[in-house]
């Protein structure tokens, strides 16, 4: 086999780790973001955030909300919204940090914070 | 038994003569407690893998991870009649034992208001199943999977059959003690002991009986033969395969696996799972790396 076939083929190896391992940091953020409160689940996400600080805007206290199995639970916007606008920054912060690391990450070992010898 | 018996993890721990179940159940005990900060964890077990156990990790480790131990003798007929062929990675496979009589009474069997019934070879990875706790579902579980290799596709787990009902999983269920949730157990029991019959009707695939396959029939019948009509946990459910194996356990809540590319049977990439609950189908994988993973987490 061709050096230039040899190289190009431990490419294709470290591509689909490196978008494996792209994958795992996606699903580890979408976990972070699922948040439970009073017996209901919700997903943090851009909408939720805007839609609750609209809701603080309007100076409403306690609203029901519909979860993630579209079941009504009632909240407290306030705390509510803190929660979830510090989650959701707190997790896509790590998610940026990690994802730029891994972006950066030009070999497998790298990829996955392993001496070169392991 | 310890007091405060509102929430606890629900763990079955039966060895074959291969696989150390209750050795995965000691080690998934630890992480659940450094994990959840559970203390109450059950484990139901028979004499002949106590007996293991005790001997290859010592009565104090056990005490450590385990705060109630119930010890059932096996239906020897069930252990010999039902088999499965384990793999440990595509280069291996064996068919042994595999003794899920049952699971069928955790209801009956746990001491808690609250209890999320794992597999041992769920690995709790983070707090994420305390999300669980106090939810308006009285009982949940996934019939949604990802596999941790993302680009594999096996569309024959998604169902009992080709035009049957959709799959659960019983790896992770989640349940309250109510009258709903007790008739629910009570028709996993009545299709375990009628196993011939249900799997005539739902056409499940080969002899092998499957809690869920069981579980996923009883979710069909309880809500009036509605399919998918018990909720989703909060969270999803993760899974690596039989064919895959375990590099390393490199620190606390973190594995690099070798995940076998399905494109080429018998090679991998390699993947490192970290902070995500894990469902590792390769248990004697599990048990390669179980004295690293006792190691960060006791």
């Amino acid at each position: 086999m061709s050096t230039r076939l040899t190289k190009a083929l431990e490419f294709t190896n470290y591509r689909a780790t490196l978008n494996n391992q792209k994958n795992q940091l996606k699903a580890k953020t979408q976990s972070l973001l699922s948040y439970s409160i009073n017996g209901g689940s919700f997903t943090i996400d851009v909408p939720l955030i805007t839609f609750c600080k609209q809701l603080l805007d309007e100076g409403q206290k306690e609203v029901v909300l519909l979860d993630i199995y579209k079941n009504p639970i009632k909240v407290d916007v306030e705390k509510f919204y803190d929660e979830i606008y510090s989650r959701y920054f707190e997790v896509t912060n790590d998610y940026y940090a990690e994802y730029e690391k891994l972006r950066q990450s030009r070999k497998v070992h790298k990829i996955l914070d392993l001496n070169e010898e392991e | 038994m310890k007091k405060n018996n509102k929430r606890g993890v629900l763990m079955f721990a039966h060895n074959n003569t291969e696989i150390d179940y209750f050795k995965l159940a000691v080690v998934n005990s630890l992480l659940v407690q450094k994990n959840l900060g559970i203390k109450n964890i059950t484990v139901v077990t028979d004499p002949h893998s106590l007996e293991h156990g005790e001997k290859t990790l010592g009565k104090r480790l056990i005490k450590k991870a385990i705060n109630n131990i119930i010890v059932v003798e096996k239906d020897k007929k069930f252990k010999e009649s039902n088999l499965r062929v384990y793999k440990d990675t595509s280069h291996k496979a064996e068919t042994l034992s595999f003794y899920n009589a049952n699971r069928c009474d955790a209801y009956d069997i746990s001491p808690y208001e609250e209890t999320l019934l794992i597999d041992v070879d769920y690995l709790v990875l983070s707090n994420t199943l305390n999300q669980c706790w106090d939810h308006n579902n009285e009982l949940m579980m996934n019939w949604k999977y990802q596999d941790i290799m993302f680009e594999r596709k096996d569309d024959t787990l998604k169902r009992l059959h080709d035009t049957g009902i959709t799959m659960y999983w019983a790896t992770v269920v989640y349940f309250r003690k109510t009258e709903y949730v007790k008739n629910f157990f009570e028709l996993v029991k009545h299709v375990k002991q009628n196993a011939p019959y249900y799997r005539d009707i739902y056409r499940w695939p080969g002899t092998l009986y499957r809690n869920d396959y069981s579980f996923s029939i009883a979710a069909h019948m309880i809500e009036g033969f509605v399919d998918k009509a018990i909720p989703q946990l909060p969270t999803t459910l993760y899974k690596s395969f039989d064919t895959d194996d375990i590099h390393s356990a490199d620190g606390l809540n973190s594995i690099i696996m070798y995940l076998e590319r399905p494109d080429e049977p018998g090679n991998f990439i390699l993947t490192k799972w970290k902070d995500i609950d894990l469902h590792v189908m390769n248990k004697w994988a599990i048990n390669r790396v179980s004295k690293e993973l006792i190691d960060y987490v006791k």
